[in-house]
């Protein structure tokens, strides 16, 4: 990547702080409403009810200045500069991609497709846009695209290299037909097709009126300084974190759904200074174990390191709202080809949100083994795959796909509890009703899992529960969850958040619990399927908990009387704290270690 | 009720219409002759421990300015943020909710979502208006289609009562699964629970929001029920009032849809109110832009804390169920406006080199420090101070503004961090806060389809005209109307909305436009028009009714409203020509009709409009000094009320008035209309 020479650097900036925050309010203006055309139009439920799609503007040279607010984008440009030169562009043209490792994990599943426009203004190229989204079937082995079962990427449907689907206004139809053929569910496919390509036409409109308000080079500027104001604030952030020297953190995914398993997450910071005296941050990911035979490989894009870690250290401060430049706080990321963060093609790569979570939750883990406060682990949020077949009022068989993703605890934090029965940012459940209207299931319970969240001074996330009955006459069931052998680590005191599982026909003769990573369990009419989801970690001594707050947790159902009495030392009587056996309980303070997952650890 | 006006049985003197607006600090009363449209105002401090002692003291502060008894008054209407204040401050009744068996988290999970704004790390999931500690669960289950697969269990609900009776609640909300395609279950259980728990609050989902998705569902019902013990109280303690002072008129409230309805109405579904507090001002902006002959409009109410931004298209208000009260959705049908966080007291602060301005405000405590309350920060009220927009000593009141005070805060704050001028901090900070309102006009506008420059600009609220001109230069308007009375807009509004309320209904499941049950469904909707008519005593002739359709393509999960039509393809071509003016492209997708709305309204007797003479161009009172960016200038200040129609002011100048003052920037041009409004207009250059 080429940022540090495109970043104006000049002391005479041309645009003054207020023309800055003026256009930081435009910009970001015109994201959301590429996203709000997105949602209102789109068709397939994964993009319009769930929600999963995010926009970008970047400067003219492809650098994001402005994103949404989720710690999952690579460098999205470069790769189509890679086969359509820059300076080759014209007004009027669309780029599309979802090969990932042509885009070296820009994106990182083949279902993300990625729109991507130049903005032009008076002849001169002064921006990009990109709208980009889930697309709910592409092809693939299974509906849905991804499966458990993928052992190889072509097993997950169509791959676009970087293609241009709008030449200077005229559309390449053929490109899209091909792709459109290959989707299960085509109407959906052109449908959010339509949705994605409005979307990036509106947000090139809003930024070439960006361009006549202020003038291209103050707007240029304005990026520049936007990018150079949070790359600042990062680099300050960690080095007040991290000391010269080397901070390691290791933490491990369960299994690739294939008997291989755990895969262990093996990441560095390092800080030493360099030749110049200033200060270099370097990631360093080579040790992590190699990739998996199994889809959950997480092909991760070098900007992903700092994008999260920008993230977590911009939280809170004001003012500091746009989230790109984060990666260029680091200087160097090292990653080993064929590890888990960068396997070699075509290791298949459809379920890599668990690792993208487990990520995640490392990078924390390093933050706190350097004595930063960053909240600890969050389970992986987990997806369900009901596909099968219905009969419908006129007695024709009618194919479906229900792709469910569903919430999980996040981690403690020092300041907060973990959230309860959250997916991730922006993206949203499908609500019971608009379930049982548009697919052959019915509910019979949606809540939170009791005794799930991490016990801690700030409790962990509580994980959800879902169970449904099937009423197709058949159906086939992929499931993900991870975190079942290596639970969400807890913090300071504070406890491992509960694993999740599924189980089938739970309370009947048949019942059976399933690998938590696994496909091709044959479902019949009638059929229960009970999902729980897993808890973050806790932060902080359980005992520490004001007892009022553990006795809310039960009078909610989130915490058993019985965890009340184990786990926080509080005794709870009808809807009452029992005041003296609680004081008697609380003496009995146990010692606690720095870390725990499943029991106090010194070191992960 | 009498909506002609003629009805003078019961009072000797003219037929009087009286509306009180509660804001924060003042309390705002204007009593109007319907006949003559002679109006006589009245202020008085708002008592926000009992809202209801204010408005007794401006209904006689204003009966005795008119010179008129109790027994003359016709209507009272009132605008109040009772039920909005409630649950933006978490002080709504103590309440529970009762929901189907297996489903107790549905509130708590909501859309499992961080939302999309919010930054995955520090985000905190706002705590619920009801705890899951007082959730309880009942036996039943209904399927989609309304279908019963387990019938209710009565004994489960006795046994939910007798939980409930424990929990000490004053509120009980009900949200059953599938209840808005069958509400017999929530009718059943709303009936056990109120004869079980006597002087409880019941309120059930399928009569507040009777549409898909429960969660949302659950909330709206939620808060009906945390806000109806407050509303309830509220609403009797000024009828009894009203009946003890020998008002004889009903007592008609505001509703965030821009209309108003009777007592009754609003005391079964006080949640109508929530976001009624910036209606009335769109409302009364609309009527006073009619009287000078301007029915395009972008209205743009600036207060203390927080700006309000609507268009206005053909004199017709726009409505939206995609409304928000503080972190909850509430989709019921509300004005479709744009709120931020800019206002006159929002505070500028420098942050690593970064200017913001807002959202956080001074509030009417402690102010802009050129109040000279103890404010320290500087504002954009300040802003203006400093570069002379607000004479130092404001015409009528009695509070001199503190101008030493203003420019230290900015130097201090602003000017001294950046390393610029006062005067540049100024104008950064008063640049920042409009084009905050620009992204909002823009959104009102461009995101809608409409081109700001087709509409005239009309800033109201006390700060508004101090930003009409820059924010016309900034959005390309030319026109921008000031009326009489801008800072207290929202009374006249009062007087100006229509008797209102929505009927809808979804179909059970969404399809292709079926002409006949559309047709059965609307004329359901229609007889429970028809009944709401007759318990607000509308005379039959005054009725009217529209049908709206709500369609979309197959799978998307919006909706677009199409005015009605008698075929299915006319209906299905009129939601494509609105796909396409929004969106911009149109699909070949199967199009669904989902909900079918009926608009029911009736027109109040209009006031007779004011009439100004025409008279002597008009002086200057005085001559101040104001900081154009060109250099500082004198420029003439003119007193509102000595200015005659036809009068011409340009720009620079000063309007200053007893509710507002309007800055004229150069190249504006001001001419009194017979009206009485101001329009400003910018020369071609």
């Amino acid at each position: 990547m080429t940022y540090a020479a495109d970043m104006n650097t000049s002391a005479d900036p041309i645009c003054d702080p207020i023309t800055l925050e003026i256009i930081q309010g435009a910009i970001q203006a015109a994201q959301s409403e590429m996203e709000a055309l997105i949602e209102r139009t789109a068709i397939s439920a994964f993009i319009r009810e769930k929600k999963d799609f995010y926009t970008a503007i970047f400067d003219r040279n492809g650098v994001m200045a402005v994103g949404s607010m989720v710690p999952i984008f690579g460098d999205i440009t470069t790769p189509v500069f890679e086969h359509f030169p820059i300076e080759a562009m014209q007004d009027g043209d669309l780029y599309w991609y979802n090969d990932c490792y042509g885009s070296y994990g820009a994106v990182s599943h083949s279902n993300d497709q990625v729109l991507l426009a130049p903005v032009f203004h008076n002849g001169r190229r002064v921006a990009f846009v990109m709208s980009w989204a889930h697309f709910a079937d592409i092809g693939g082995m299974r509906p849905g695209s991804i499966s458990p079962d993928a052992t190889e990427i072509w097993q997950e449907g169509i791959i676009i290299p970087p293609t241009k689907l709008i030449e200077a206004g005229a559309v390449n139809d053929a490109a899209l037909a091909i792709f459109h053929r290959n989707s299960r569910f085509p109407a959906q496919s052109e449908g959010d097709m339509s949705a994605l390509m409005a979307s990036v036409r509106l947000g090139a409109q809003r930024m070439t009126e960006a361009s006549d308000r202020f003038g291209a080079a103050v707007l240029e500027d304005a990026l520049a300084q936007l990018l150079d104001r949070t790359r600042r604030l990062v680099r300050r952030k960690l080095a007040e974190t991290f000391d010269y020297g080397t901070h390691r953190f290791t933490d491990a995914i369960d299994s690739d759904g294939h008997g291989n398993g755990p895969f262990h997450l093996r990441f560095a910071i390092i800080r030493e200074k360099g030749p110049d005296g200033a200060d270099r941050f370097i990631f360093d990911a080579t040790e992590t174990d190699d990739q998996a035979p199994g889809p959950v490989n997480l092909l991760m894009n070098r900007s992903i390191p700092g994008m999260a870690l920008g993230l977590f250290y911009l939280g809170g401060e004001p003012g500091q709202v746009c989230n790109a430049g984060g990666p260029l706080a680091l200087d160097e990321v090292r990653l080993r080809e064929g590890s888990l963060v960068k396997p070699n093609w075509p290791a298949p790569l459809g379920m890599r949100g668990l690792t993208m979570m487990r990520v995640l939750a490392t990078l924390n883990g390093l933050v706190n083994a350097a004595g930063g406060q960053a909240p600890a682990a969050q389970a992986a949020y987990v997806v369900a795959l009901i596909r099968g077949s219905y009969t419908a009022e006129d007695g024709t068989a009618t194919p479906f796909l229900l792709a469910d993703g569903i919430g999980v605890g996040y981690g403690a934090r020092a300041f907060a509890d973990g959230m309860d029965a959250v997916y991730f940012v922006a993206q949203e459940n499908y609500p019971i009703e608009f379930t049982e209207l548009g697919y052959p299931v019915s509910f019979r319970t949606y809540g939170m899992v009791m005794d799930s969240g991490g016990p801690g001074a700030f409790r962990g996330g509580t994980g959800i529960l879902r169970e449904y009955e099937i009423l197709a006459d058949h159906a086939m069931l992929g499931i993900r969850i991870d975190g079942v052998e290596n639970p969400p680590w807890g913090i300071n005191g504070g406890k491992s958040g509960a694993p999740g599982r599924i189980v089938i026909n739970p309370g009947m003769a048949d019942e059976r619990v399933l690998p938590p990573l696994s496909d091709g369990t044959m479902l019949k009419k009638g059929d229960v399927v009970r999902i729980e989801t897993g808890g973050g970690g806790g932060y902080g001594h359980p005992f520490d908990r004001p007892a009022a707050k553990v006795l809310e947790d039960v009078l909610a159902g989130l915490v058993s009387n019985e965890a009340a009495a184990r786990e926080y030392g509080v005794a709870v009587t009808g809807r009452q704290v029992d005041e003296a056996e609680t004081a008697r309980l609380r003496t009995a303070r146990p010692v606690v270690k720095p870390f725990h997952r499943k029991e106090y650890l010194d070191v992960l | 009720m009498s909506f002609d006006g003629a009805d003078s049985a019961r009072g000797a003197g003219p037929a009087l219409t009286l509306a009180v607006d509660i804001g924060g600090t003042f309390t705002d009363v204007a009593l109007a002759d319907i006949a003559t449209g002679q109006v006589w105002r009245a202020k008085t401090p708002s008592r926000p421990d009992d809202p209801s002692e204010a408005f007794l003291t401006g209904l006689r502060l204003a009966l005795r300015a008119a010179g008129a008894v109790p027994g003359d008054l016709r209507q009272v209407l009132h605008g109040t943020t009772v039920a909005t204040n409630m649950i933006l401050e978490g002080k709504g009744a103590r309440a529970a909710l009762v929901t189907t068996r297996g489903f107790r988290h549905v509130l708590g999970i909501g859309r499992q979502d961080i939302p999309r704004a919010a930054n995955l790390y520090n985000w905190i999931k706002p705590e619920r208006p009801v705890p899951a500690s007082r959730i309880v669960e009942v036996a039943e289950r209904v399927l989609p289609g309304g279908v019963v697969t387990q019938p209710l269990d009565e004994d489960s609900v006795a046994a939910a009562a007798e939980s409930l009776r424990e929990m000490c609640v004053d509120a009980v909300a009900i949200c059953l699964l599938h209840a808005f395609a069958n509400p017999e279950h929530e009718r059943r259980t709303a009936e056990i629970l109120r004869a079980a728990l006597p002087g409880i609050a019941v309120t059930a989902s399928s009569d507040v929001l009777p549409v898909v998705r429960e969660y949302e569902r659950t909330l709206a019902s939620v808060l009906n029920a945390i806000v109806m013990p407050g509303v309830t109280k509220y609403v009797g303690r000024i009828e009894d009032k009203l009946t003890a002072e020998g008002v004889p008129a009903p007592l008609l409230l505001m509703q965030s849809n821009g209309g108003v309805a009777g007592a009754d109405k609003i005391r079964s579904a006080p949640a109508l109110t929530a976001l009624s507090g910036p209606a009335a001002g769109v409302v009364g902006a609309r009527s006073v832009a009619a009287a000078s002959g301007i029915n395009d409009i972008l209205t743009v109410d600036i207060g203390g804390t927080s700006a309000d931004i609507c268009l206005v298209s053909g004199g017709k208000i726009g409505l939206t169920q995609q409304g928000q009260v503080g972190d909850w959705p509430l989709p019921l049908p509300m004005v479709d406006m744009v709120t931020i966080g800019a206002g006159g007291g929002s505070i500028a602060r420098v942050a690593d080199g970064v200017l913001t301005v807002g959202p956080e405000s001074a509030g009417a405590t402690p102010g802009p420090a050129a109040y000279g309350r103890g404010g320290t920060e500087a504002t954009v009220t300040d802003a203006h101070v400093v570069l002379g927009h607000l004479p130092a000593r404001l015409l009528g009141g009695d509070m001199a503004l503190d101008v030493v005070a203003a420019r230290r805060a900015l130097e201090d704050g602003v000017a001294r961090p950046l390393g610029i001028a006062v005067e540049d901090a100024a104008r950064g900070i008063l640049a920042i806060a409009d084009n905050k309102m620009v992204g909002a006009l823009r959104v009102v506008s461009v995101e809608r389809g409409f081109d700001p420059r087709d509409f005239t600009l009309l800033p109201f609220g006390g700060a508004g005209p101090l930003h009409g001109c820059a924010l016309a230069d900034l959005i390309g308007t030319r026109r921008v109307l000031i009326v009489p009375a801008p800072g207290i807009l929202c009374a006249d509004g009062l007087m100006a909305a229509d008797l209102k309320s929505e009927f809808s209904r979804a179909r059970p499941r969404a399809g292709v436009a079926d002409m006949a049950e559309a047709e059965r469904l609307c004329a359901e909707l229609e007889a429970d028009a028809a009944v709401w008519f007759d318990a607000e005593d509308v005379a039959e002739a005054d009725r009217q009714t529209s049908r709206v359709a709500l369609l979309r393509y197959a799978g998307q999960g919006n909706e677009l409203a199409v005015p009605w039509a008698d075929t299915v393809e006319a209906l299905e071509a009129g939601f494509v020509a609105a796909h396409r003016a929004l969106y911009g492209f149109e699909l070949s997708a199967p199009i669904e009709l989902v909900t079918l709305r009926v608009e029911a309204r009736a027109t109040m007797q209009a006031l007779a409009p004011a009439v100004l003479a025409p008279g002597d161009p008009p002086v200057p009172v005085d001559h101040v000094p104001i900081a154009l960016p060109s250099g500082r200038q004198t420029v003439p200040l003119f007193d509102r009320s000595t200015m005659k129609a036809g009068a011409i002011i340009e720009g620079p100048a000063i309007v200053s008035q007893l509710d507002t003052t309007t800055l004229i920037t150069p190249g504006w041009t001001g001419t009194v209309q017979t009206s009485g409004a101001l329009l400003l207009t910018k020369a071609d250059t």
